[in-house]
């Protein structure tokens, strides 16, 4: 579904994304790694927001700068913001999309990605009044609206209590069922353990690992997590920078 | 293009819901109209009202026009922008439904002064000319709401945008034409006065209500109005976030 090639992205001097090799078949795919890691500018290339500085990726067998606007047709994207209109009730913001895509028979796919998501009973309701949960659940209404092939989330269980995250969960894992390919960062790796086929850290804008969650923790020993895999492949910039906890620790006793 | 009617609605109605907005900034015209077109002690005319009234009609659709690349900014902040961007539908709608509302805005705000205008004894004129009034402010809009949404989409943050919106908006109003005729300017504010875009709709307008038809100043509007909106599609296009 996804083949990045060589897919390359610079800000000036700063290489957020280097040499990217990956593909992604019809699965739930985690992409990890630290803050700053390009995990969001990667998503944002693949989702023609950001044009690559090299390298070519095609989503659906499109081209992500040749033909982005196929790409848009067979995706959804969620960033991280939580962006659904506060003014307006939670069944006008999924209106929106399915009026901005064109879906033939409107309303009565809307109240369908509204039932999936369990927000019937609270449409008529301004989304002022809705929880972050239900946010994020209008947010994935919105998204589906238009059956995409691939759905791209961008840190989608971000500041929710744990069952909402439950919740985001089940959904994903339903879509998955139902045949989508699911593109999505985290910083929750025991989620990500849990849920996600197949998982790529990493660092630097460059893959320091890529493989299923079992594969990875079995490589590392017995009793182990994807915790340990992330510590053992992702240099802190405390470490990186030659730091010394204990020449630290002394020198707080010493004042 | 359905997109452009369908991001235009989602503005409008948010704009009609949040019930603060749309009462100051039905009023804001309004008191210029009355502490500045009554007030003002001129000698230069009998009945600075009628003249005051195309100025301040201009003015209005320029402010709320800069006021409303802020839309733009919110968009750009708050993610809607980059969802949008995701989508299929042509990028440059995004821009469109952004002037439709703005200038629908502003001639909603015009409204209210003509009619205040008129109960305070500015002459009523017959349809065609109202038509080419509303017509001449629509463009002027569509002048001003393309900039400022350009300039939302380039900048990132909403201080510097109304730090840019502040620094255009006073000095285009008062060096135009809005308060005083060009023979009673000082030399160097007529300069300025003549170049200024927002003359070019002020005196349009003053023409038209003295019943005549600005040919001149109706096609200049329309080819600014087109550049810009030629100008912010291309930048939309373009636009890799």
């Amino acid at each position: 579904m996804i083949e990045i090639r060589k897919l390359s992205r610079s800000f000036g001097n700063l290489v957020a994304v280097d040499n990217l090799d990956l593909d992604v078949e019809n699965e739930i795919f985690g992409l990890l790694g630290p803050n700053g890691a390009g995990k969001s500018t990667t998503v944002m290339m693949l989702t023609t927001l950001l044009k690559p500085s090299s390298g070519t990726a095609k989503v659906c067998g499109y081209d992500i700068v040749k033909e982005s606007k196929k790409v848009r047709s067979k995706i959804s994207y969620v960033p991280q913001d939580m962006a659904v209109d506060r003014k307006l009730t939670g069944r006008e913001n999924v209106q929106l999309y399915a009026k901005l895509y064109g879906i033939p028979d409107r309303n009565s796919k809307v109240e369908e990605v509204l039932e999936m998501m369990g927000l019937s009973d609270r449409a008529n309701d301004l989304v002022a009044t809705y929880s972050g949960g239900m946010r994020r659940r209008l947010e994935l209404s919105q998204a589906l609206v238009h059956e995409p092939e691939v759905l791209f989330l961008d840190e989608p269980t971000l500041g929710l209590d744990v069952s909402g995250r439950k919740k985001i969960w089940e959904h994903i894992r339903m879509l998955k069922a139902e045949g989508m390919t699911i593109f999505m960062t985290t910083h929750y790796l025991e989620e990500a353990e849990k849920y996600c086929n197949r998982v790529a850290i990493i660092d630097k804008g460059r893959i320091a690992v890529v493989g299923s969650p079992e594969n990875l923790v079995s490589a590392i020993g017995k009793d182990a997590s994807l915790n340990d895999v992330f510590l053992e492949n992702v240099k802190t910039p405390e470490e990186q920078a030659g730091f010394n906890s204990t020449q630290f620790r002394n020198l707080l006793r010493r004042r | 293009m359905r997109a452009v009617f369908y991001y235009f609605e989602r503005d409008l109605v948010k704009w009609l819901r949040g019930k603060v907005t749309v009462i100051s900034s039905l009023v804001m015209p309004a008191a210029w109209l009355v502490f500045v077109g009554l007030a003002l002690p001129t000698k230069f005319t009998d009945n600075y009202l009628e003249f005051i009234t195309p100025g301040i009609l201009v003015m209005t659709m320029l402010f709320s026009s800069l006021q409303g690349g802020s839309l733009m900014i919110f968009d750009k902040i708050l993610g809607f922008l980059n969802k949008f961007l995701a989508m299929p539908s042509p990028r440059e709608s995004i821009l469109y439904g952004k002037i439709l509302f703005i200038s629908v805005r502003g001639m909603m705000q015009a409204t209210v002064i003509f009619l205040m205008a008129t109960v305070f004894g500015v002459r009523i004129l017959n349809p065609v000319h109202i038509f080419l009034i509303y017509l001449t402010l629509f463009m002027f809009s569509v002048f001003f709401s393309a900039l400022s949404t350009m300039i939302g989409l380039y900048l990132s943050d909403h201080d510097s945008y109304s730090a840019v919106n502040s620094m255009i908006s006073m000095p285009l109003f008062f060096t135009s034409s809005a308060l005083m005729p060009y023979d009673v300017m000082p030399s160097w504010l007529r300069i300025l006065a003549k170049l200024n875009p927002v003359s070019y709709a002020i005196d349009s307008i003053r023409t038209i209500f003295e019943g005549g038809i600005p040919v001149q100043g109706l096609v200049g509007l329309a080819i600014g109005a087109g550049i810009m909106v030629l100008l912010g599609t291309y930048q939309f296009r373009k636009a890799f976030v």
